[in-house]
């Protein structure tokens, strides 16, 4: 919403602080400022001048003018008589006129603040003719889009030639102001200049007084009684409907650029014609957005003789023809008016073709209504619709203000139109709301320190009316309707004096508990990365192809109806495919060897519900080791994921690969992969990739991962503070010893054979394996172990070594 | 069983291929039985065909010792080294954030990723059908589920899970971080996805002095400095006051006094709030807030681009090596 501000200071009190304060303090105490257009040299060296002759010159459309600019202007000649030449090709240009014109060093209005401005100067025209300035139209002036002719001021308005124009409208010199909407979405009355100076007068500490016209709305004329016109509504939908008939005066009065002009222009809009002008003022003004038909298209498009305005909801399929000639299929959550049930308008949005006014018009309806704002809402998206009236329309207009804007409308178009009757559906003024409440209130949830009288003004400002007590009644002006609780009322008071004098104090208050799901996350995070591997965040949402190709089932998944592509459709059930797909990126990045991890939650529809009746997540860890120039990475990835569960204090069991019920884990090569377990429970699954997934995913062969459970990961590490922490005083000793064993004989079973020996003797000890190898051809394999014992009691004998290393060599 | 080598299977299948010429000499009227029986006999064919070759290429894998450290003959597995590993940025901002929080007493709990209407909006006092629910641009399931828009959809659970805190005479004083989702198209500066940290504050006397408190102090250990702050009037139907939350930019994101940043959007927990937690609102009032957290990065970092941070790519991330 764009505010001029000029248009907003009238009115007000006389304002002491500067406009950037002002604007610093609307931003702080009502609304964003999300920009400020200044314009105040916009209109300089732009003058009100007489046209003393105008001479049209043979075989052109261009005439030599003569004119009088008072002898303001400079960089110009002067005839003797001190009138300025210059030419102009408008047809409308003529003798007499009071006109436009731009000096010589001015801007072309139209092109200020643009990237390429314009600057008048002298121009030599059909080779002979010296031209200074330029007599301006309405485009150029940027208060329209008339390009016809040069505009035209009103001879009673000019003071003398070579007035400047900006004292010929509310001053020109202007700044405007572009208003974030969205934080106004509560207050319809903002949308209209009359309620975003009362906040401002409240913010300024100055006391609004709304006019008259508003407060008590009294129409100045009588009904014709042969003018009928009933009003049905469905409240739901259209709280309020008032509509004035009126009857198009024969003899409009010649159009000047006017001050209305002026104002549209500065608020974004375009002039029409004067009456559409009018309602637009109106609704610029007022925030009452207001439409007006054809009341004999009305009549007849009814098809009676007792013409009946019905608004309702629209049929299914309901069609109508809107003013810019497109037809619309409507919906039920449509409102539209009608002409005795025949559409006549899409309400709120645009009115329909078959009652538009057209230069035949004789009569016209003025409709001032509001309608619900949920179903416009719908109107606007199922439309495409985002007018200057729908945006007011869905925030909800006050009921109040319907027929108050309709008669200052009646009386600001009395040069065009003279009102003939009034009907409104609503006949008397619901009650004001009022709200209770204590000064402690306020204090104590603002943090402030307000007297009762304090309150009692800032309120009064903006036009509550306060009554001091027992408690503070608070009467709420028909134009909030976001006032209902104490708390709204609490607002306005920090608001309107200013949160940011509110002293911000520290409060006092327990200490905090550790989250362990995040302490775990945050120790893996560090000791992954600690050992080279890189932590990734990728989408929750995937592609139900990228499933297929994994072997999971898309069923399983959660999907998304309104997703912005396919790619995203999907809610994952693991973490591992999303780390697949970002693999073969990094490859051809000209990365060959990484590992990446990512930690996040993930809902497998298989899951269920939750205590809450929401979907149960998982929290997993996912890991992919990607080396082109390993054909088995299992090991390495097998060495992150041990050095990780036993740094987190995880007891664990690699077992043989089992697949999941639900096909989670179907991307795992079953040969060359394991299920991880703890104390019996499957705590996740670590593998290489299957042969044909790799392939779609252009990956090599090899590839391998992991994904763990870390809610599981949890629970099993409890307890990891205990750990016994033994060293021996004595010293140990160091022995390698390889066994030989058939192919087939598991590994861990070795080591579990080995570590149960120096258990049996409680000796301190540490194993590595150093090499697993197999000779060509052969039936067996060489397991090599390097061994560090010592015995927490004693020096260890000779003897004694050689006991248990004969018994480790004895090991099958 | 016996079972056809692929070979053989992709002999019949060319066989049965040239069957389909024949179909000019089938009666028109039996044309599309015939060409329907192909089909179903050719689509048989290469699902065998699938199902040989998945079995030849199941037969080539070599089982192997997953109990073993190594494979047979081949080297010990090696760690990456460390200076190649990193951290993503925004878990690092993340981790740093409810540190702070931490150390400020509050308590923490993620944030969802597939919540409810009733947490995402009901709870949160939000008017059935209000227009206020479409700025939200949200995500739904089949099910009518929703990957939510902000991580005031944990509030309701925030209340309810720590309001034995109230009755112990304490604070509820929680942050939320979490991931969520807006329904809009990604470029240099939207995402769909993205990281918020929320803010719930209840006992019974706090004030927004004390909001203001508190943010302050947890903007200016964040920034390391005195902070300026100052606010703007905002809408949230869950909170009223709700206001914008803005500070000066610190020095050393470049500031030099003057230039403002919305940080968050705050306010006090709206009445209905409390009490749809089963908390009463004449005994307790609260506070509540919520902002970005991928912005926090941005600053920090100076990043341009906010759709590097869901793109996995290793180029992005060795800048945040350990």
């Amino acid at each position: 919403m764009l505010i001029s501000l000029n248009w907003l200071k009238r009115g007000l009190d006389e304002i002491t602080i500067s406009d950037d304060e002002l604007i610093r303090l609307i931003g702080a105490r009502l609304v964003e400022v999300e920009d400020v257009y200044d314009q105040t040299k916009k209109y300089e060296k732009i003058y009100a001048v007489k046209v003393i002759s105008a001479e049209p010159i043979d075989g052109t459309h261009l005439s030599l003018c003569k004119i009088d600019d008072g002898g303001v202007a400079d960089k110009v000649e002067r005839d003797k008589d001190g009138y300025i030449q210059v030419m102009c090709g408008a047809p409308n240009v003529h003798e007499g006129m009071y006109a436009v014109w731009i000096a010589p060093g001015a801007i072309v209005p139209s092109t200020f603040g643009t990237n390429e401005p314009f600057e008048i100067g002298m121009r030599k025209m059909l080779k002979k003719y010296d031209s200074y300035g330029m007599m301006a139209g309405a485009d150029e002036l940027d208060f329209g889009d008339d390009h016809t002719g040069i505009v035209e001021l009103n001879p009673a308005e000019v003071h003398h030639p070579g007035e400047c124009i900006f004292h010929l409208f509310l001053d020109l010199r202007d700044k405007i102001l572009d208003i974030e909407n969205k934080s106004l979405t509560h207050r319809p009355d903002t949308f209209g200049i009359l309620g975003f100076r009362r906040e401002v007068a409240g913010i300024l500490g100055q006391k609004h007084i709304s006019p008259d016209w508003l407060m008590d709305p009294e129409p100045n004329f009588d009904n014709d009684p042969s003018i009928k016109l009933d009003i049905k509504i469905d409240e739901e939908l259209c709280p309020r409907y008032t509509a004035i008939v009126l009857e198009v005066k024969p003899d409009w009065p010649k159009k000047y650029l006017n001050n209305n002009d002026t104002l549209l222009a500065r608020s974004g809009m375009r002039p029409i014609d004067p009456i559409v002008d009018l309602t637009n003022i109106c609704m610029l003004g007022f925030g009452q957005p207001l439409h007006a038909f054809d009341y004999d298209k009305f009549v007849k498009v009814g098809g009676t003789n007792t013409p009946k305005i019905i608004v309702r909801a629209a049929k299914k399929d309901e069609k109508l023809t809107l003013l810019d000639g497109n037809e619309i299929t409507m919906n039920p959550d449509d409102i539209v008016i009608t002409s005795n049930d025949v559409p006549v308008a899409l309400a709120g949005a645009m009115g329909g073709a078959n009652t538009a006014i057209d230069k035949d018009t004789k009569r016209v309806i003025l409709e001032s209504a509001t309608f619900s704002l949920y179903n416009l809402r719908k109107t606007q998206m199922a439309h495409g619709i985002f007018s200057e009236a729908i945006t007011r329309f869905t925030k909800g207009q006050p009921t109040g203000q319907t027929l108050p804007v309709a008669l200052r409308f009646t009386e600001s178009a009395a040069p065009y139109l003279k009102p003939l009757a009034l009907f409104d559906s609503q006949t008397e003024e619901p009650a004001p709301i009022k709200v209770n409440l204590s000064l402690s209130q306020i204090n104590g949830l603002l943090g402030t320190n307000f007297s009762d009288e304090e309150v009692k003004q800032i309120l009064e400002n903006v036009e509550f009316s306060v009554k001091l007590g027992e408690h503070i009644t608070v009467t709420v002006p028909f134009w909030r309707t976001d006032i209902h609780i104490p708390e709204d009322v609490i607002e306005e008071v920090g608001r309107l004096s200013g949160f940011d004098n509110i002293k911000p104090v520290l409060p006092l208050h327990a200490t905090s508990d550790p989250n362990p799901m995040f302490g775990l996350k945050t120790q893996i995070r560090n000791h992954l990365a600690a050992c080279g591997a890189n932590e990734v965040l990728t989408y929750s949402f995937v592609h139900g192809d990228l499933m297929k190709k994994v072997g999971q089932n898309p069923d399983n998944s959660y999907k998304i109806v309104n997703s912005i592509s396919p790619e995203l459709q999907h809610i994952r059930q693991t973490i591992v495919p999303s780390l697949l797909d970002k693999t073969y990126g990094n490859i051809r990045a000209g990365h060959d060897k990484f590992a990446l991890f990512e930690m996040n939650q993930v809902y497998p529809r298989t899951n269920g519900m939750d205590q809450d009746g929401v979907p149960e997540n998982n929290y997993n860890l996912g890991f992919v080791y990607a080396d082109a120039g390993n054909k088995t990475n299992y090991y390495t990835a097998k060495k992150y994921l041990e050095n990780l569960l036993q740094a987190l204090g995880v007891s664990y069991e690699l077992k043989a690969f089992e697949a999941a019920k639900d096909e989670t884990n179907a991307y795992y090569e079953p040969k060359r992969s394991a299920t991880i377990y703890a104390d019996n429970q499957v705590i996740g699954y670590i593998g290489e990739i299957k042969g044909h997934v790799v392939r779609e995913f252009k990956l090599a062969v090899g590839t391998a991962a992991f994904e763990l459970d870390l809610k599981l990961i949890l629970e099993k590490a409890e307890g990891a503070m205990h750990k016994d922490f033994r060293v021996s005083q004595y010293p140990s000793v160091s022995r390698d010893v390889t066994l030989t064993v058939p192919l087939e004989t598991e590994y861990i079973s070795l080591e579990k054979q080995i570590r149960g020996l120096f258990e049996l003797r409680n000796y301190i000890y540490k194993l590595n394996c150093t090499s697993i190898y197999q000779a060509d051809g052969a039936k067996t394999k060489n397991v090599s172990f390097h061994l560090d014992f010592a015995n927490p009691n004693k020096t260890l004998e000779k003897d004694e070594i050689n006991v248990i290393m004969a018994e480790v060599e004895s090991i099958k | 069983m016996y079972m056809s080598t692929v070979a053989e299977l992709k002999a019949e299948l060319k066989k049965l291929n040239a069957e389909y010429a024949k179909i000019k000499d089938v009666p028109a009227e039996k044309r599309a039985d015939f060409g329907k029986e192909l089909n179903t006999k050719k689509q048989a064919i290469m699902q065998k065909i699938a199902d040989a070759e998945a079995a030849a290429e199941n037969d080539s894998v070599l089982p192997i010792d997953i109990t073993a450290p190594c494979d047979i003959n081949a080297k010990q597995p090696e760690f990456l080294t460390a200076d190649f590993g990193s951290k993503h940025p925004l878990m690092t901002e993340l981790d740093r954030v409810i540190s702070i929080y931490q150390s400020m007493g509050f308590d923490i709990m993620e944030s969802r990723q597939l919540d409810d209407e009733f947490h995402m909006f009901d709870s949160l006092n939000f008017a059935k059908g209000h227009p206020a629910r479409d700025g939200y641009d949200t995500f739904r399931t089949e099910e009518g589920f929703i990957p939510p828009a902000h991580t005031s959809t944990m509030q309701h659970r925030v209340l309810k899970t720590y309001k034995h805190k109230l009755d112990e005479g304490s604070a509820i004083a929680v942050a939320v971080p979490g991931r969520v989702y807006r329904n809009e198209d990604v470029d240099v500066t939207h995402e769909h996805t993205f990281y918020q940290c929320e803010g719930v504050y209840v006992s019974r006397t706090c004030t927004l002095g004390n909001m203001l408190g508190i943010l302050r102090e947890f903007f200016e250990k964040y920034y390391g400095q005195k902070l300026n702050i100052k606010t703007q009037p905002g809408y949230f139907p869950f909170t009223e006051p709700s206001l914008e939350f803005l500070i000066e930019k610190p020095k050393v994101l470049g500031g030099k006094g003057g230039d403002w940043l919305e940080m968050l959007g705050c306010g006090m927990i709206h009445p209905n709030v409390l009490k749809m937690a089963g908390i009463d609102p004449n005994e307790y009032q609260g506070f509540a807030w919520g902002g970005g957290i991928d912005r926090l990065v941005m600053l920090r970092y100076g990043l341009g681009d906010v759709r590097y941070f869901e793109s996995a790519k290793l180029d992005f991330l060795k800048e945040f090596t350990c």
